[in-house]
């Protein structure tokens, strides 16, 4: 049994043991300039946990307002209008706000470094100015709200994007520059991971975030350029019509929609993909046993970045795109749930005769698990054009999306939060209610979304403002759902900001977890290290190859 | 610590978050080359709008392109080409440390930069004036076709982006010559040079392909 | 250190190098030029973009030193070149096998441009 480098009586110590280091990247320096001209890559992180939850909570409360319409068919507290703009606006801010952003910025930024055993990212600056970039183009989607909103869904089609009165010039504008700032944070990992590396730490050592991280940033690259010209192309033709996507002109609407989800099918494994690298730490830490497959995960991470970017079409089997694509898009499509089942089978792997250790963590992996594999499925179900001439643009779609989105991204940024709380902030957040919580949300998420599998199958389309009556039971259960998951997000909310102040204090590896981020104090110092770690072993040493797992309370 | 970090630690030039200049550069070359990446697939939208509407109506396409003087278009691209010979033979300069003449490259380099502006301005107001504009402007009597309108759409779109990129290109190109008179970049660091000069490439790359799609097939 | 591609300061290839990637620009472009004056049918913009292709080439690998540089800075620059043309081939997959009545109006057989040559000052 090896895992000398861990203290695993430390999470047992209490905090008779354990103080708070006197100093750390929180109060190195003081005063607001030193928050704002940071250069701080665990600084930034933070700064973009509060806006990218901004985001999100602006998202949730649209998300809200939308279930509380559907509790009656008819219109119940807005009308048609609102509904478009409300709706819209759910997704522009959901999609570019938090989801696309919030792992990378948050846990990309803060521990990519000190996974790496260095001191910064390649380009602080860089770092900063991607966080400005982010407030330029959210405070330009706000501007587009106050505006009176947008109404064409975030997925701003041709023509109706080009001739509706709503005000869509800032909204398009705003996603530009936000792309900017995701292309900003790809690079800026992508130089830091191959440049970084610490002696000793080849690529098959680095642990699997990184190797998520990695995959995301190349898919942040290359696709983000083109949704930021499309936009820019959209906002020029409704300021100048220039008739690039207008028929009345000849030009092809088609065409917005082969550029928009060239960029927006990447997209959702720039969500995607970093979640699954969380969930490859955490099942690890909370089964005591090294990641199964280890070389597997990491190569299907590529093989996703990969493949992603040739299955665009599938967004587009109903606008009369030719069968020839239909079908290279569907099986292609089909092709990236090999590589999530790649991942799914090793992380089940790797729980296999661990010591499972039930901490909140864990219970949204679990949660990960069953949302990605359902959600996983249906998706591979939709990608039979067949299916989808049925399923198209209604509540299965939505559905499907949902799980994958809350499944994926949700589960590991609620997953990441937990198991990398305590290193952030140096206190351990209650147990009891992150169970409880962990519990409501899961429970919440599925009880809003497989009525609306139901919904869809039934034909009820998406974003109508009204339905028909048969399908009111259904939409009532789904707001039930959706209210419980508001709560119990409010409940982690409140844990948490509580943790933050009067938690334990958790010590430097309360987790007993392998990994350099957990080898320097909680909260980190400004500088990570004291000195630039020397990799030796593997990223993960729970147990030697073929070696039973120490059953080990944490 | 590597023991190459101890020579190097008095490198003015070295960021505290790198172990070595060697490092440093590589980082900063790699960078570059992704953000170039970032740009190829920002003009690929246009080539794209190009293909598709040149597929959808070849011959008002190859009639507008008979439109457009070619004369003026060579002489932009003999005038990029060579302003990225001269802007490459400014970073050679500066690297082996003459730094008086690489300075007076950049100048030029920036000249040509303007040359090229200055041609794209003639040309773009002999459009204006005649209406062979894009879109829902297009009013040129002398072709009436569906597909011109989409013709100058693409046309002013990409020379548009293009020469937005010309104006960023100069400012970088004047940054890197300010940064030089200072006494910043010399042959012990010249990398930010030969970023910047990267950059100018690329521009010069884009209208390579611009020509000859818009101009003269 | 992580990766090794090369030496801070690229050795010194001095000029020659230059001039003549810049010589033969010239040249291209003059063929370039010259060929798009001639007819060759469909074939003119085949030759067109073999011959951007060619210019382009000498601009990344000589001016740009992708011929010095690293095996990823290559990749990286390859790849993006792979993905634009990936997008516009699938873009063309669906426009060439589309049902005729779904494109935009006035498609090709339509395309019959009027051209007044009295308009035309060159």
């Amino acid at each position: 049994m090896a895992h000398s480098n861990v203290s695993v009586s430390a999470a047992e110590g209490g905090d008779a043991e354990n103080k708070l280091p006197e100093v750390s990247f929180w109060n190195a320096d003081h005063g607001i300039k030193s928050w704002l001209l940071t250069l701080d890559h665990k600084r930034i992180a933070i700064m973009y946990l509060v806006l990218t939850l901004s985001g999100f909570l602006l998202g949730g409360v649209l998300a809200m307002a939308l279930r509380i319409e559907h509790l009656t068919p008819d219109e119940t507290i807005m009308g048609a209008n609102t509904y478009n703009r409300v709706f819209t606006l759910h997704g522009v801010a959901m999609i570019f706000l938090f989801m696309i952003p919030v792992i990378p910025a948050v846990f990309g930024n803060f521990f990519l470094p000190l996974m790496l055993g260095a001191k910064d990212v390649a380009f602080p600056r860089l770092n900063l100015l991607s966080l400005y970039v982010y407030l330029a183009g959210a405070a330009l989607l706000v501007w587009s709200m106050a505006a009176g909103g947008v109404d064409s869904g975030w997925t701003f089609y041709a023509p109706y994007s080009l001739s509706t009165p709503a005000e869509l010039a800032p909204a398009l504008f705003g996603v530009f520059v936000i792309g900017f700032s995701s292309i900003l944070t790809g690079l800026n990992f992508i130089v830091t991971i191959h440049t970084m590396r610490p002696i000793g730490m080849t690529w098959m050592r680095m642990p699997l975030f990184v190797w998520a991280t990695y995959a995301t940033s190349i898919i942040q690259v290359l696709a983000t350029p083109v949704i930021g010209l499309t936009a820019v192309l959209t906002a020029i033709e409704r300021l100048f019509g220039f008739g690039f996507f207008d028929p009345t002109r000849g030009g092809d609407p088609v065409l917005f929609q082969h550029l928009f989800w060239f960029y927006s099918h990447p997209a959702v494994y720039i969500m995607v993909l970093p979640g699954m690298g969380v969930i490859s730490e955490c099942v690890s830490v909370f089964s005591r046993k090294n990641v199964f497959g280890y070389n597997m995960v990491a190569y299907s991470s590529l093989g996703i970045a990969f493949v992603v970017f040739f299955a665009w079409g599938h967004h587009m089997f109903v606008t009369g795109q030719s069968k020839f694509d239909a079908g290279a898009f569907a099986i292609i499509s089909m092709l990236v749930g090999v590589f999530t089942a790649i991942k799914v089978f090793n992380w089940i792997g790797t729980m296999y005769r661990g010591s499972i250790a039930i901490k909140t963590p864990f219970i949204y992996v679990c949660g990960f698990l069953f949302f990605v594999v359902f959600g996983g499925m249906t998706g591979v179900a939709i990608s039979s054009v067949s299916l989808d001439v049925h399923w198209h643009d209604t509540y299965f779609v939505v559905a499907h999306f949902h799980f994958i989105m809350v499944g994926a991204t949700l589960m590991g940024f609620l997953a990441g939060l937990h198991y990398w709380f305590p290193k952030m902030f140096g206190r351990m957040y209650h147990e009891g209610w992150g169970f409880v919580s962990a519990a409501m949300i899961i429970l919440g998420f599925n009880a809003t979304f497989i009525p609306q599998f139901l919904l869809g199958n039934m034909g009820q389309p998406r974003r109508y403002y009204m339905y028909t009556p048969d399908a009111q039971m259904l939409h009532v259960a789904s707001t039930a759902g959706s209210t419980l998951v508001a709560f119990g997000f409010l409940l982690v909310a409140i844990y948490l900001l509580w943790a933050m102040k009067f938690g334990r204090v958790a010590g430097p590896n309360p987790w007993g977890a392998s990994g350099l981020e957990w080898k320097t104090a909680s909260p980190p110092p400004k500088n990570n290290f004291d000195s630039t770690p020397v990799v030796d072993e593997d990223p993960y040493t729970y147990n030697k190859k073929g070696e039973e797992v120490e059953h080990v309370l944490i | 610590m590597s023991s190459s970090e101890a020579h190097d630690s008095h490198n003015p030039y070295l960021a505290h978050h790198f172990d070595t200049m060697e490092q440093q550069d590589h980082a900063a070359r790699l960078g570059m080359w992704l953000f170039i990446s970032t740009e190829v697939l920002l003009f690929a939208g246009l080539f794209l709008g190009y293909t598709v509407y040149r597929w959808m109506y070849p011959n008002t396409y190859q009639a507008c392109a008979n439109l457009l003087s070619i004369p003026m278009g060579a002489t932009n691209t003999v005038v990029l080409i060579t302003s990225s010979f001269t802007a490459a033979w400014a970073h050679h300069c500066i690297k082996i440390n003459q730094i008086k003449r690489g300075l007076g490259l950049l100048a030029v380099t920036i000249v040509f930069a303007c040359v090229f502006l200055v041609v794209k301005y003639f040309e773009y107001s002999h459009k204006f004036s005649v209406g062979q504009l894009p879109g829902k402007w297009y009013s040129f009597d002398g072709l009436q076709a569906p597909g011109a309108n989409l013709f100058f759409a693409v046309y002013f779109l990409a020379t548009g982006l293009h020469g937005l990129h010309v104006l960023i290109g100069m400012t970088v190109l004047g940054i890197i010559g300010y940064r030089t008179i200072k006494g910043r970049y010399h042959g012990g660091n010249h990398v930010g040079v030969e970023l910047g000069v990267l950059y100018w490439h690329l521009v010069d790359l884009v209208w390579i392909f611009l020509f000859p799609l818009l101009y003269l097939i | 250190m992580s990766t090794k591609a090369h030496d801070s300061n690229h050795e010194d290839h001095g000029m020659g190098r230059y001039v003549a990637v810049f010589a033969a620009l010239l040249v291209l472009t003059g063929v370039t030029v010259w060929t798009g004056e001639m007819d060759f049918g469909s074939w003119n913009i085949i030759i067109a973009m073999v011959v951007a292709t060619i210019k382009a080439s000498l601009v990344v690998l000589f001016f740009m030193h992708l011929w010095d540089e690293g095996p990823f800075n290559r990749l990286i620059f390859v790849v993006s070149i792979l993905f634009a043309i990936v997008l516009i081939l699938f873009v063309f997959g669906d426009l060439m096998f589309r049902i005729p009545g779904l494109l935009p109006p006035s498609i090709q057989e339509n395309d019959i441009p009027k051209i007044l040559e009295s308009h035309h000052h060159h």
